[in-house]
C-alpha cells in the first residue's frame, strides 16, 4: 500500500460513516476492497476496526455517543466479519481472528439486562466471540454453554445482591468438576466490587463495559502467554 | 377498568408480530431517531425548563407515533404487542385523572398535574430503589412516614432475611416480602397515620413474591400499590402482566414503574424524552395503571439531576400534562447521599423543574441505589417544601433558578459525595437527624431564599 498511514485514517472514516448510516453492504464492500489489494484480515481488524471501535468506546464512556451508536457500531462490525474477514481467512487456512471466546449473561434471579448488553456488543466489536444467554441464566447453563462453545471466559451480570450467589455457585461447580483452570471467570453490576470478586475468587470484574474489555483483553494475553 | 381488555392483550402477545429482541431494539433506536429529527426536538442546556408548549406537542405527537409503531416487546413470546392509534386515544380518553390513595383520614387523591399547576404535588418517600438493612430499615421508613408533609410511603426492599440473603423464587422472597409489607403497616401505625398509601413492596422480583405483599391485617390492602414495571425500553413480559391480572381481582392500585435510560436506547435528551413517552402509554394501555412512576436513569451515573436529565424530565412531563390527563409522578434520583450537601442541591433542582413540568414527586433515591441504608425522611421533606414553593413559578423562574443551583453539585456528578448511613445522620432512639445533617438542610434552605425561591 502507498502512504498507509493515509489510507488506513481514509479507511477508518468510511467505515465510521458506514456504521453511522448502519450501512453493513458500505462496510462489507470497504473490508473486502481492501483484501482485494493485499491487507490481510489481521491488518485490517488492526488498523481500520480496532481504532474507529476504540474512538466510539472512549466517546460512550463520556457519553458524547449513546447506546444506540454501539448498537450500530456493532450490528455492522459484525457484518465485516462474518462476510469479509472470516471468509478470508478461512479461505487462506488461517486461524480466526477472535480474540477470545467469552459466554455472557444475567445471573440467575436477574433479569437486568441492560448493563450485559452492552458488555457483550463492546466485546464483540472488539473482536471477541460472544454468546450471549440472556437474562436469569441458571448455572448449569453458563457451564454447559461454556464447554460447548469451548469459551475462554464467563462474564456474568448481576445487578442485585440476591443473584450474587449464583455467580459464586459458578465457580464452586467448575471447582467441584475440576474446570476452574480451563474457564476465566469474570462478573460486573452494581453489588460487585473488587473486595467482593476476590473474596469469590473471580478472575476479575469491571465497573463498566469499556473495562470489561480491556479486563478480557488482559485475561486473553496472559492466557496466551502461558500457553505460548 | 376496561372490560375484558387483559385477554385481548395477552391474545396479542401471542399472535403479534415475531421479533428478536436484538432486532426490536435496533429497530426501535432507528426510529426513535428519525422521529427526533422529524419533529425537530432538540436539546438546550442553557434552558433546562422550556417553555415551550409547541415543543412538548412535538414530543408528545413522536412518543404517541413510535408506541403505535413499535408497540410493545412481550418478551414471554417474542412478539410485539401493538395497539392502533384510535384504540391508544380512546383509552386515554377514558383516564379518570386522579386516583385515591390509602384509607380513611390518611387517604389522598393525587391528580393529573397541569404545567405550571397550582395544585399541590402529591409526595411519595422512602427507600425505594435502594436497599435497607434488616436493622435499619424499620427506622428509616418510620422517618419518611412520620414527615407531616410525606402523603405515601414506598416500603423499599431489604435483601437479607434473618441474615440470609433472599434469593427469587424461593420461600425466603414470599418470607421477606410479607415481612416488608408488615414493617412499612407498622411505620405509617407508629407515625400515627395507619391509612397512608404503601407503594410497593420492592423486595421480590416475581409475581409471586409480589402476590404474597397482600394481607388486610398486617401487609398491603386494596388501597395499597404494587409496582408493575416494564424492562427497558417497551418491553414487558407475562410475569409483569400477571400483576396486573392479580391487582384487578383485589381491587389493588396498579403503578406502572418505567426506568428510561439517558443515554440508552433512546440516545441523547430528545430520543429519550420521545421513549419516555411512549414508555407512559405503554403503562397506560396494557397495564391500565392508576399512576405512573418515571425513573429516568443516566445510564452512567444512575441519578436523573443532570442537566441533560433535568432537561429530559421537563420535557416529558410538559408533553404528558398537556395531552392527556394521566397521573404522574416523577422520582427524583441523585447521586450524593445524606449527609452530603449535594444531595439537597440535586433534591432542589430535580423538584422545581418536575414540579412546574406537571409531576406529582417522589424522591429521594440516593447515591445512585448503590449504598444501603442512606436514605431519610428529612430529603423527603425538602423535596416537598421546596415543590410546595415551586407553585407559584414559571417554567422561565424555575429554569433560572436552577441554573443558579447547578454549579453547587454538577461538578460532583462524576465523583459523588456519598454521604453516611441512617445512624450516623439520625439519632436511632428517637428518630430524628442530627443536628450536623439538619444544619446542613436550614443552610440550603437559606442558599435558595436568598437566590429567591419562596421556601416557608
Amino acid at each position: 500500500m502507498n502512504n498507509p498511514d493515509t489510507q488506513w485514517g481514509e479507511m477508518q472514516a468510511q467505515l465510521r460513516a458506514a456504521i453511522d448510516g448502519l450501512d453493513e453492504d458500505a462496510a462489507v464492500a470497504l473490508a473486502q476492497a481492501a483484501l482485494a489489494q493485499g491487507v490481510t484480515p489481521l491488518e485490517f481488524f488492526r488498523n481500520v476496526v480496532e481504532p474507529v471501535l476504540t474512538a466510539i468506546g472512549d466517546a460512550f464512556s463520556r457519553l458524547e455517543v449513546f447506546l444506540p451508536d454501539l448498537m450500530r457500531a456493532g450490528v455492522v462490525v459484525k457484518a465485516v466479519q462474518t462476510k469479509a474477514l472470516e471468509p478470508a481467512i478461512r479461505a487462506s487456512g488461517g486461524v480466526s481472528s477472535s480474540e477470545g471466546r467469552v459466554v455472557i449473561g444475567t445471573a440467575q434471579g436477574d433479569i437486568h439486562d441492560i448493563g450485559k448488553n452492552m458488555v457483550a456488543l463492546m466485546l464483540q466489536v472488539n473482536g471477541f466471540t460472544v454468546t450471549d444467554l440472556g437474562t436469569n441464566v441458571s448455572t448449569a447453563a453458563f457451564i454447559d454453554v461454556a464447554r460447548r462453545e469451548n469459551a475462554d471466559i464467563i462474564a456474568m451480570s448481576s445487578l442485585l445482591t440476591t443473584s450474587l450467589p449464583f455467580v459464586k455457585d459458578v465457580l464452586a461447580r467448575l471447582d467441584a468438576a475440576g474446570e476452574r483452570a480451563r474457564f476465566m471467570v469474570i462478573a460486573g453490576g452494581a453489588p460487585v466490587t473488587e473486595a467482593w470478586s476476590q473474596a469469590a475468587g473471580l478472575n476479575g470484574f469491571a465497573e463498566d463495559a469499556v473495562e470489561a474489555v480491556a479486563l478480557c483483553r488482559g485475561l486473553m494475553a496472559k492466557r496466551r502467554e502461558a500457553a505460548a | 377498568m376496561r372490560s375484558n381488555w387483559l385477554p385481548e392483550i395477552v391474545k396479542r402477545a401471542q399472535s403479534g408480530p415475531y421479533m428478536k429482541e436484538a432486532d426490536f431494539d435496533l429497530k426501535l433506536t432507528k426510529r426513535i431517531k428519525e422521529l427526533v429529527r422529524e419533529y425537530g426536538i432538540r436539546y438546550d442546556a442553557n434552558n433546562l425548563c422550556p417553555a415551550d408548549d409547541d415543543m412538548a406537542d412535538r414530543v408528545w405527537q413522536a412518543g404517541l407515533q413510535l408506541f403505535v409503531e413499535m408497540g410493545s416487546y412481550c418478551q414471554s413470546t417474542e412478539r410485539c404487542i401493538r395497539f392502533t392509534r384510535d384504540e391508544v386515544l380512546e383509552i386515554l380518553a377514558q383516564e379518570p385523572g386522579a386516583v385515591t390513595l390509602g384509607m380513611g383520614k390518611d387517604a389522598v387523591v393525587m391528580r393529573h398535574r397541569g404545567v405550571e399547576d397550582p395544585q399541590r404535588a402529591i409526595m411519595h418517600s422512602g427507600p425505594t430503589g435502594l436497599p435497607s438493612s434488616e436493622k435499619y430499615h424499620p427506622l428509616i421508613l418510620l422517618s419518611c412516614a412520620q414527615e407531616p408533609l410525606v402523603d405515601c410511603l414506598g416500603a423499599g426492599s431489604v435483601s437479607t432475611y434473618h441474615g440470609e440473603r433472599i434469593l427469587p423464587g424461593t420461600p425466603l422472597e414470599v418470607l421477606g416480602s410479607r415481612r416488608d409489607a408488615s414493617v412499612a403497616r407498622e411505620a405509617i401505625r407508629m407515625a400515627g397515620r395507619p391509612g397512608m398509601h404503601i407503594n410497593d413492596v420492592a423486595v421480590s422480583l416475581t409475581c409471586a413474591g409480589k402476590m404474597a405483599a397482600f394481607d388486610t391485617d398486617a401487609g398491603l390492602r386494596p388501597s395499597d400499590a404494587i409496582l408493575v414495571s416494564q424492562m427497558v425500553e417497551l418491553k414487558t413480559d407475562f410475569d409483569q402482566l400477571s400483576r396486573v391480572a392479580h391487582l384487578y381481582n383485589i381491587g389493588a392500585v396498579r403503578v406502572d414503574l418505567m426506568t428510561p435510560l439517558l443515554g440508552g436506547v433512546g440516545g441523547a435528551a430528545p430520543g429519550t424524552a420521545v421513549v419516555s413517552v411512549a414508555d407512559h402509554l405503554l403503562g397506560a394501555v396494557l397495564y391500565d395503571a392508576d399512576y405512573h412512576m418515571f425513573s429516568l436513569t443516566h445510564l452512567h451515573y444512575v441519578n436523573n439531576t443532570d442537566p441533560l436529565g433535568l432537561w429530559t424530565q421537563s420535557m416529558v412531563g410538559q408533553a404528558l400534562a398537556r395531552n392527556t390527563k394521566i397521573v404522574c409522578l416523577n422520582d427524583i434520583y441523585v447521586v450524593s447521599g445524606p449527609g452530603a450537601k449535594e444531595l439537597f442541591y440535586e433534591c432542589a433542582a430535580g423538584a422545581l423543574v418536575t414540579t412546574v413540568s406537571g409531576f406529582n414527586m417522589q424522591g429521594a433515591g440516593t447515591t445512585g441505589g448503590f449504598f444501603p441504608d442512606r436514605t431519610t425522611g428529612l430529603e423527603a421533606r425538602f423535596i416537598a417544601e421546596v415543590s410546595r414553593a415551586s407553585l407559584n413559578l414559571t417554567r422561565q423562574d424555575a429554569a433560572q433558578l436552577v441554573k443558579e443551583i447547578l454549579p453547587c453539585y454538577q461538578a460532583t456528578i462524576t465523583s459523588p459525595n456519598r454521604g453516611k448511613p441512617f445512624n450516623e445522620v439520625y439519632d436511632v432512639e428517637t428518630v430524628q437527624p442530627t443536628t450536623e445533617w439538619l444544619d446542613m438542610y436550614h443552610a440550603v434552605k437559606e442558599d435558595l431564599r436568598r437566590i429567591g425561591l419562596k421556601l416557608a
